[in-house]
């Protein structure tokens, strides 16, 4: 049968590989969907945990409430909350954090930004400064020096050595500003954050903004790649439980409704490939379908031999099968070449992402997951095999009499 | 004798209201301008804020000078060494820990003094009221068992802070003894009361009194004025941008 079925094939060799392509390009186009979405996952995680929440953010209980204002009263104590932290097995890292919104005064020109206290040592396991760092070095502990995102610093046309104040309201409501010197330029992945953000060593945000000895958040890496909500759970009851304070603390896909969003869309990307896997299979089905009226006579003739209806539809069903399995193959392996290049080079969205505040970067790599493959290649050689089961029941319900007529 | 006195006292008293019964809203407004506007001044006082951050005194020295320039110096506190300058067309803030004076302009004039119930604006504000306010006499009434002549102003330019204010006039001093501040739809932004007022150089003027930001929740503000010298002579040095950092 298997025999008969290849030959079958071969026999209309063009019309075979008409088939096979409309399966590989839906093939490769869905590997192609799935490794972008993979690669913008992937982005989207990394840059939330270094540059935004950590893989958990502890924050005052209290803060959300006012979030809008960004009430940096509802702050933290560093120090004792990084004592709890710092006794706690299954966290990896912590560091303080404060952001808050500025105005720069450079002579008579103004504009706002985002500031970033971070405390530089401890932030050598999220945000890492150092790696993005293209011009200049790091600010030194305990002076007035920052670091400018490179698309904030050519819009203010700064360069290194130049002076900056900066204007921010403080913790009690009250304003205060002081001069910095810049010493570095970093160029975040992310857009936004290279278009508005400066970073200042975390003692210097705190003198500026009234907060000393507090942070805004806390952010934390985990030792394990455990599920992350348990041990943001732990943490809270940790802190309460030594030293009073509640506070909230929530994993990187609580915080990020888009990343959560991402995580559902998957549902609506499978069905998306359905679709395109039905579409592929048209081709199989109308192939199939013209093949059971050309071959009519024959059909009659191997029924008239003593062959089953059910092998009848067999065969035709195993046609289908072996189109579908080379076409897969072919579009699976060829999208994962593509991604592989593209993994390697990157897409560039700089353009298209300008404005655009999100947590992903300008550049994405799209990933190719060995595993997330074989399922789309099993997926689709399923897909397009069903489909041709309609008309090969056309063809298993051929009387012989009838048939014969085709002659 | 003493009644000889009596009478002359008496006499003195009514030529000085005289003018101003039944006067009309702009007679009261420019009275009350005249009353308050000093051509130099210095004081000293404290600002007290109690919000959610609980309480917080600042203490500072103020000097102004004409219609549009003052200085205000504040001298303890987180904000110790901060001063607000205000010429008639900007306002600038000198910060110790920054190079440069911030230059204020626009709607960032109405941004919060220390994270009080006051404005910059409002810290500095002087000038002709009439020129940009239309006056309203609303009637009589009492506060604080003083009798005052209800005023309201509406603003003539839409850029002003208030649109319109309603005044409570004290009759007898010609000194604001309350006042609401509200948008034009009635809308309140502001209240302030004259708790305690002080008598200088013949002049009765405000010593503490008390504001509140109706858009601020559980906040309000006290100003205290320990000492006021008026019409003394200062030196326009004072006023100077490079001088601000001294």
């Amino acid at each position: 049968m298997v025999k008969l079925a290849v030959r079958n094939i071969t026999r209309n060799l063009r019309r075979s590989l008409l088939c096979a392509f409309a399966i590989a390009v839906s093939a490769m186009a869905i590997v192609l969907l799935f490794a972008l979405i993979d690669g913008m996952e992937a982005d989207m995680r990394d840059n939330l945990v270094k540059y935004y929440t950590g893989e958990i953010r502890i924050r005052s209980s209290g803060y959300a409430e006012h979030e809008r204002y960004r009430p940096l009263y509802q702050s933290l104590d560093y120090a004792t909350i990084t004592a709890v932290l710092d006794r706690m097995d299954e966290v990896a890292a912590s560091s303080g954090r404060i952001e808050f919104p500025l105005s720069i005064y450079l002579g008579e020109r103004s504009r706002p930004a985002v500031g970033l206290g971070l405390d530089f040592e401890r932030e050598h396991a999220f945000s890492n400064l150092g790696t993005i760092l293209t011009d200049g070095r790091l600010p030194t502990g305990g002076t007035n020096e920052l670091l400018l995102g490179a698309a904030l610093a050519k819009s203010l046309g700064t360069n290194i050595g130049e002076r900056l104040t900066l204007l921010a309201s403080t913790a009690a409501g009250s304003t205060n500003a002081m001069s910095f010197t810049v010493v570095g330029i970093v160029t975040p992945p992310i857009g936004a954050l290279s278009a508005s953000a400066l970073y200042l060593d975390l003692e210097r945000a705190q003198r500026l903004l009234h907060m000393e000895g507090q942070v805004q958040q806390i952010v934390v890496r985990a030792v394990s790649k455990a599920p992350l909500s348990p041990l943001a759970a732990r943490i809270a009851a940790d802190i309460f439980t030594t030293v009073g304070i509640e506070v909230e603390s929530k994993t990187f896909s609580q915080i990020n409704e888009l990343f959560a969003l991402f995580l559902t869309a998957r549902l609506i990307y499978y069905a998306i490939a359905l679709v395109f896997f039905i579409l592929g299979s048209t081709v199989i089905i109308n192939t199939t379908m013209m093949v059971i009226y050309e071959r009519m006579a024959e059909i009659g003739m191997m029924k008239a031999m003593g062959m089953q209806d059910g092998e009848v539809r067999l065969l035709f069903l195993l046609e289908g099968a072996f189109i579908s399995a080379v076409g897969a193959l072919v579009g699976v392996l060829v999208a994962l070449l593509i991604a592989y290049l593209l993994g390697k080079r990157g897409i560039d969205f700089t353009e298209a992402m300008s404005g655009v505040d999100m947590e992903i970067s300008s550049v994405l790599y799209p990933r190719t997951n060995v595993r997330t493959s074989i399922g789309i290649y099993v997926y689709g050689v399923l897909i397009a095999t069903l489909a041709t089961l309609a008309p090969t029941r056309r063809a298993a319900k051929i009387q012989v009499v009838e048939a014969l007529n085709y002659v | 004798m003493s009644r000889k006195f009596l009478i002359l006292t008496l006499c003195l008293s009514v030529a000085t209201l005289l003018p101003l019964m039944g006067a009309t809203a702009q007679q009261i407004i420019a009275a009350l301008d005249a009353n308050t506007h000093f051509s130099t001044s210095h004081s000293t006082g404290f600002i007290t804020t109690v919000d959610r951050f609980g309480t917080r005194t600042s203490t500072f020295e103020a000097w102004a000078k004409g219609e549009h320039t003052s200085l205000i110096a504040f001298t303890s506190g987180l904000e110790r060494g901060q001063k607000i300058l205000r010429t008639e067309s900007s306002l600038y803030l000198y910060y110790p820990d920054a190079d440069q004076v911030i230059r204020l302009q626009g709607a960032a004039l109405r941004q919060s003094v220390l994270g009080s119930d006051l404005s910059y604006e409002d810290l500095t504000k002087e000038g002709n009221t009439l020129s940009s306010y239309q006056a309203t006499l609303l009637g009589e009434e009492r506060f604080d068992d003083v009798l005052c002549w209800v005023v309201k102003l509406e603003a003539k330019s839409k850029s002003s802070a208030y649109p319109t204010q309603t005044l409570w006039i004290d009759q007898e001093h010609t000194v604001v003894r309350k006042a609401r501040y509200a948008t034009s739809s009635g809308r309140g932004l502001k209240e302030m009361e004259v708790i305690e007022t002080m008598e200088v150089n013949g002049r009765v003027v405000a010593k503490k009194s008390r504001v509140v930001d109706l858009l601020k929740k559980n906040s309000h503000t006290t100003m205290h004025i320990e000492s006021l010298e008026i019409d003394l002579a200062l030196s326009d040095a004072i006023f100077g941008l490079e001088n601000l950092s001294w």
